[in-house]
């Protein structure tokens, strides 16, 4: 009897034990690798096998990841990478949060820079890759990418937007050749718009979805205030405290009263919100609208569809008459994704081995293959190893190279949510819900909602 | 020996029971009780900060006033749902036990939309409503149909309303099918010879006979419609303008996009109260409706 009692206490104490030492097994692994470090031989280390995961917010384009995850894993068979899919557009940020708030976040995170800087505490921060970067990359895009200053996720896509124009819809609409540079002003946009829908076609597709809305049109109003980021967070600030007053403010009156153009001949005017993205793309691709506010990336549906048009461009949204206003001539451009590591639960082999995955990602002919061919995206990156067939990121493009851009790095530091709740005001104001007046109000009773956060 | 008989009741009651109040105290028990607990806290995934800071939470409840809003347009949905779904799911039960043909066929068929997730037929009717609908209308000149329904904000709420009650027929209308099947089949005929016609059989005879089974499926209805988020989420993403957000949709955004954690589980602790109390009162009422054949 003693003993069968002895024995089930040592049973227990083993369970026990064991329990404990499985709790705390992540930092003993955590410490034993650091003491390793140093002292194991390179070779040997590289020949252990190292898992990564990776989580991807581009739901659209999981496929190509995982099928890059494979080759790098056949040169390198040590690594293994784990995609952690997300879908398109919904439930990404949750899936993030929750991963990371029950302690298993992924390694590689495919997020946007809003998101990074917000969870910054939890990414490793890449200062001493910062110069490798910025030797492979066009100038200014890690300045771009920086967040507070800190360099914490690698660029890897670069997006334009404006007003797309399908060609020979323009040019049949205006009875002629279409010169993009005769659009200064937002009367020339008007005569085109007239012209065209004298000739029976439908001059602009507004796409109705608050995301459009919300940050990509009235986004415009914060980046428009000035060419430095630093300015328009300034200007941000300033609608949080009640210091200004939309309606007073030229940017947001030029902006929405372009807005109200674009409204008047939109495509979609007697069901403005029905906001079916694909089939506004199909559309517009196909000439049934010669005009669309969006931007390169709907390239993923337009170059693959059967019986549309070939040639396409953009043109910069006008927001005033004066053609030499800010704006006028340049188009929004971005880096809306970046790569970062995590460093609130990998091990430092873990780290390096990201680190190197992404190199191998962004720089190798695999690698940039993938994503501009496959993706159809744009890199901005120098001596690029394959080439875009997106015509709309390539007339984008025009535009970098030339410095006309409209820096729009200001939404990094907006509220996760300020898109849909804005959104939802424009979306009000599409349908004539609200007027002027009530939108300026929404929009800085939201922003007042935030006053000192 | 009384003593010893109770202990092996106990491990008989474990070794049966036991996994299941596991397995209900891992996913319901302690999730709730973590999540009471965090309404008390100004928690933040971001910071990682969780100090307590009292009913600080559930005043910022009450002062959210599209959270009020939300709650108020939850309730008239649910209330149509549970209405239109019983009402929809009875009728179908009653014509699929006269012993016809083809019954096994249309009670499967009627079945099958609850077997859909309801992301995936959030998507289906949105394709309904938004593009066949309205090409239909387009063609034939249905007034009714010529712009989408979910762009607009009284008829995306019956939209919802709709979508969500052609899933949930299906499995009400098997619970009344059992409930039918109950009702004595002696106590029909003499109704019969009395000569009672349909309608008073079925008023004066199923209904009071089937109350059990109206309790049961107007619970089930009144819980699921009250915690609707994917059929939301899917058929009108809370649009147009946040106007068909129901409260579940406005907590997850209140704190996965707002980042207000504990404001959001707070305002899910208010819901849960209001679907307890109404539901409880429903059973309690209904209850006492019984009898006995």
């Amino acid at each position: 009897m003693k003993l069968r009692k002895a024995a089930s206490f040592a049973i227990a104490l083993t369970v026990v034990t064991g329990l404990l030492a499985g709790c705390s097994k992540g930092n003993s692994a955590n410490g034993a690798v650091k003491e390793e470090k140093g002292e194991t031989p390179a070779a040997e280390q590289a020949a252990k096998d190292v898992k990564l995961t990776f989580f991807n917010t581009s739901a659209e384009v999981n496929t190509v990841f995982e099928e890059l995850f494979k080759k790098y894993h056949e040169q390198n068979p040590q690594v293994t990478i784990e995609l952690i899919p997300t879908p398109i557009g919904g439930a990404q940020l949750e899936k993030f949060q929750s991963l990371l708030a029950s302690g298993n976040p992924a390694t590689i995170v495919n997020l946007d820079a809003g998101t990074i800087l917000q969870y910054k505490d939890d990414f490793l921060d890449l200062e001493p890759e910062k110069a490798k970067y910025e030797a492979l990359t066009n100038p200014g895009a890690i300045d771009g990418a920086l967040l507070d200053g800190q360099f914490l996720g690698i660029p890897w896509t670069a997006q334009g937007y404006g007003l797309l124009y399908n060609k020979r819809a323009v040019e049949e609409g205006i009875g002629g050749a279409f010169d993009p540079a005769s659009v200064k002003t937002r009367d020339d946009l008007e005569a085109v718009f007239k012209k065209i829908e004298a000739s029976g076609k439908a001059p602009v597709m507004l796409h109705g979805a608050d995301w459009s809305l919300g940050a990509h049109y009235l986004g415009l109003t914060y980046s428009l205030q000035s060419q430095k980021v630093e300015d328009n967070r300034k200007f941000v600030e300033e609608l949080k405290n009640g210091q200004v007053k939309l309606t007073e403010n030229p940017q947001f009156t030029g902006l929405m009263d372009t807005f109200d153009l674009l409204k008047k001949y939109n495509a979609r005017k007697s069901d403005p919100l029905v906001a079916d993205y694909n089939r506004d793309s199909a559309d517009f691709a196909k000439g049934a609208a010669a005009f669309y506010f969006m931007g390169d990336w709907s390239w993923a549906v337009i170059g693959t569809l059967e019986g549309r048009d070939t040639d396409f461009g953009i043109l910069p949204l006008p927001v005033s008459n004066n053609p030499e206003d800010f704006g006028n001539t340049q188009v929004a451009y971005s880096e809306p994704k970046l790569f970062a590591i995590d460093d609130s639960k990998s091990t430092p082999e873990q780290q390096e081995a990201a680190k190197a995955f992404i190199e191998w990602m962004v720089s190798s002919e695999d690698g940039q293959k993938a994503i501009i061919s496959d993706m159809g995206l744009s890199m901005p990156y120098k001596d690029l190893k394959a080439k875009s067939t997106n015509i709309m990121s390539n007339a984008v493009s025009e535009y970098v190279k030339q410095g006309k851009i409209i820096n729009i790095g200001v939404i990094n530091y907006l509220p996760q949510d300020y898109w849909a709740k804005t959104g939802a005001a424009m979306q009000k104001y599409l349908v004539g819900n609200i007027d002027r007046q009530g939108l300026a109000q929404e929009v800085q009773d939201y922003w007042k909602s935030y006053a000192g956060k | 020996m009384n003593k010893k008989l109770s202990l092996k009741n106990a491990g008989t009651f474990l070794v049966f029971g036991g996994p299941s109040i596991f397995a209900f105290a891992a996913v319901v028990i302690i999730p709730f009780i973590v999540g009471l607990y965090l309404t008390f806290t100004n928690w933040d995934v971001r910071t990682g900060d969780s100090s307590l800071i009292g009913f600080t939470n559930y005043l910022e409840v009450f002062r959210d006033k599209v959270f009020l809003q939300q709650l108020w347009f939850t309730l008239k949905y649910v209330f149509f749902t549970v209405v239109i779904a019983n009402v929809f799911a009875f009728f179908i039960a009653l014509a699929l036990t006269r012993g016809g043909r083809g019954e096994q066929w249309l009670r499967t068929g009627f079945f099958t939309p609850n077997l859909v997730g309801g992301i995936v037929l959030g998507y289906l009717w949105q394709t309904l409503f938004s593009q066949v609908l309205p090409y239909l209308g387009a063609k034939y000149g249905w007034e009714l149909f010529q712009t989408s329904w979910l762009t607009n904000t009284g008829t995306a709420f019956w939209a919802l309303i709709i979508a969500t009650a052609w899933q949930l027929v299906g499995y009400l209308m098997i619970i009344y099918i059992a409930g039918f099947t109950g009702v004595p089949n002696d106590v029909l005929e003499a109704a019969n010879i009395d000569g009672a016609g349909r309608t008073s059989v079925i008023r004066r005879i199923i209904l009071p006979l089937t109350v059990p089974a109206i309790v049961i499926c107007i619970f089930i209805s009144l819980s699921r419609s009250f915690l609707t988020y994917d059929i939301n989420l899917a058929l009108t993403k809370g649009g147009p303008f946040n106007s068909t957000e129901l409260a579940t949709y406005h907590i997850v955004q209140k704190a996965f996009l707002s980042n207000q954690y504990g404001v959001g589980q707070a305002e899910a602790v208010v819901l849960f109260a209001v679907v307890a109390i109404i539901a409880l009162t429903q059973s309690y009422l209904l209850k006492k409706l019984e009898v006995e054949s």
